[in-house]
């Protein structure tokens, strides 16, 4: 074990300042994996959530503990009535779904492409209080009910982590502006819309990107947790050309990470597909303000060469070799990253994306404890 | 004017596509010259994707717009392509446990512009379900595409009923979908893996003009 001089908390503020700390900091993103790990399902998890929040802490000393719990639980914290999120329909375990499977989302229209100019007139917040029953047969303030509900519990859940010295994360989570419209007109429709009618997109974006801001900042006002787990996906140069990217995706982002840090809070971007075209505009955000976190599509050695000494890089554990690999074949793999993309510090280890569901405890274990055991080639005597 | 519509198609115009499509139907043009028109665009939207000059986002639109003239000259081909003038047969899937399909979509549609038949099975698609379709079509192509890691039992026991079935040494089993690798490629028994759509159509364009090689080449 590499002795431990710091706390969990300023180990990983450490590294999110770009310092080297005493070890790497390390924490796997957990949602779904603890439930079958404590032998739940997924629909008992979903219809007894105090379950669900027991089996994450066990499955956290199961593991022998680690630096950060990204969240409690298996639902994610949001505002009563407004949405930091696209709406989108999700398939419950249980219910929509067979008993033990994942909780998937169904990708569906949620709004019209004639319902950008209204958007543009009256912004994201207003549009959903008048759409969102339209789409779901539901009523806003039946749904922001259930959203209190679950703010309470994620609240209950923080308290309790702490008191037992388990820092939480989340605070929030809200999608880029791009990924928001994406998801609520499908990427297929909306790809149609930005070739066919940019402007109005534009134009809705423009009206929509203060609310997202504004609504992930009201929601950590009650969380009290300062980092915005900003979803980002759809705008990489995986799906579109820079010049895409640079209209549609680069200025809001811009604008959410300028508005969190003057806010003390930090914008942990979640980059879900490969990201390498983009990464070159991340140097132009703040320095060691913002974390750039990768799921194993993007080339993460690749990656540290561009963001080296300005940006955190977490990541990258890639749900393939966490399910089919085995515990020598992810220790080879966590060595290469603490000894590549950790070295100098500015480095976070976590799985890519979620943990797997499935993935092999012995892994995700495994993943645990080359952090706390292996200082990398650097310091080795 | 066959090549306004290969251009029209590369230059994302779909509503100029449709126009010159419209054109010639009313001048009494051949439908199926029409459609292979169209087919060639497509391919070459396949190489700009290879070399970097299209990306994804280019192959969603574009292969809307293929959707949408096939939809719109269908009426008028029926009877004209048979299956067996068809370059051939594949069966295509979500498997069981995951119920995402753009990824496929895209792909099918990629693999219909190539003058392939694709049977396309949806989501959640049950190991039987595929082998049925197999025996049923006679297809020798298995594509799935998967977002979720359960989708790795899922293919896995697919193709172990293929063995059952005696289908395994006549099917060219090709996975695809963000979850998958060369590790997933080789645990669940595929003859090929790929996160490219166009790879994916090569691979099973190759598959189709070499059939008499062993799975193995494509290991």
């Amino acid at each position: 074990m590499i002795p431990e001089a710091t706390t969990r908390r300023n180990r990983f503020e450490a590294a999110i300042s770009l310092e080297a700390p005493d070890r790497i900091p390390v924490a796997p993103l957990l949602v779904s994996f603890p439930i079958r790990h404590r032998g739940l399902t997924q629909g008992e998890a979903w219809r007894n959530l105090d379950m669900a929040f027991e089996a994450m802490l066990d499955t956290f000393d199961d593991l022998g503990g680690f630096d950060v719990l990204f969240k409690t639980n298996i639902y994610w914290p949001m505002l009563g009535g407004r949405f930091c999120n696209a709406p989108i329909r999700t398939l419950i375990p249980g219910k929509q779904l067979p008993e033990d499977a994942l909780m998937q989302i169904q990708e569906v229209e949620l709004f019209s492409r004639e319902d950008y100019d209204k958007i543009a007139s009256i912004g994201w917040n207003a549009f959903w209080e008048g759409h969102y029953e339209k789409i779901s047969g539901k009523s806003l303030s039946k749904l922001a009910e259930t959203q209190n509900r679950l703010m309470e519990q994620y609240l209950r859940e923080i308290g309790i982590c702490e008191a037992r010295g388990i820092p939480v994360l989340l605070g929030v989570a809200v999608d880029s502006v791009l990924m928001a419209f994406s998801l609520c007109r499908t990427l297929t429709q909306f790809t149609m819309d930005l070739f066919e009618v940019p402007d109005k997109v534009q134009a809705a974006m423009d009206a929509s990107c203060d609310d997202l801001i504004q609504n992930a900042l009201d929601t950590i006002a009650i969380t009290k947790k300062p980092l915005v787990h900003i979803v980002l996906e759809r705008g990489s140069g995986a799906i579109y050309r820079l010049e895409i990217f640079e209209r549609f995706e680069w200025p809001y982002l811009q604008r959410y990470v300028d508005a969190f840090i003057s806010s003390k809070v930090t914008p942990w971007l979640h980059l879900d597909t490969d990201w390498s075209l983009n990464l070159p505009y991340f140097k132009k955000l703040p320095r060691g303000k913002c974390v750039a976190d990768l799921d194993g599509t993007t080339n993460i050695f690749r990656a540290k060469e561009i963001l080296r000494n300005h940006m955190c890089i977490s990541g990258d554990v890639p749900a393939p070799l966490l399910t089919l690999g085995t515990p020598q074949e992810v220790e080879v793999y966590c060595k290469k990253l603490i000894d590549e993309v950790g070295r100098g510090g500015g480095f976070i280890l976590t799985t890519g994306c979620e943990c797997p569901i499935d993935a092999k405890f012995e892994n995700v274990k495994m993943m645990i404890d080359i952090a706390k055991t292996y200082p990398g080639k650097k310091r080795e005597v | 004017m066959s090549t306004e519509i290969i251009e029209a198609l590369l230059a994302m115009k779909r509503q100029q596509v449709m126009d010159l499509i419209q054109q010639k139907i009313n001048i009494g043009e051949n439908p199926f010259a029409i459609l292979k028109a169209c087919q060639e665009a497509m391919e070459q939207v396949g190489k700009r994707f290879e070399t970097g000059e299209f990306f994804l986002s280019e192959l969603i639109y574009s292969a809307e717009i293929f959707k949408a003239v096939s939809a719109y000259l269908e009426p008028m081909l029926i009877g004209s392509l048979r299956e067996e003038e068809s370059r051939g047969s594949i069966i295509f899937g979500t498997p069981q446990g995951d119920i995402h399909d753009l990824g496929k979509n895209i792909v099918i549609t990629l693999m219909r512009a190539s003058g392939f038949t694709v049977h396309d099975l949806g989501v959640d698609v049950p190991p039987q379900k595929f082998i049925q379709a197999l025996k049923e079509t006679g297809s020798q192509i298995l594509a799935m595409s998967a977002i979720i890691t359960p989708a790795y039992n899922s293919m896995r026991e697919t193709i172990e009923l293929l063995k059952e079935f005696g289908l395994r040494e006549k099917t060219f089993v090709i996975v695809g979908g963000v979850i998958t690798n060369d590790l997933v490629r080789h645990n669940v028994g595929a003859d090929a893996q790929t996160l490219d759509p166009f790879e994916g159509v090569r691979l099973c364009k190759e598959y189709v003009a070499k059939k008499a090689i062993p799975h193995a080449d494509y290991r």
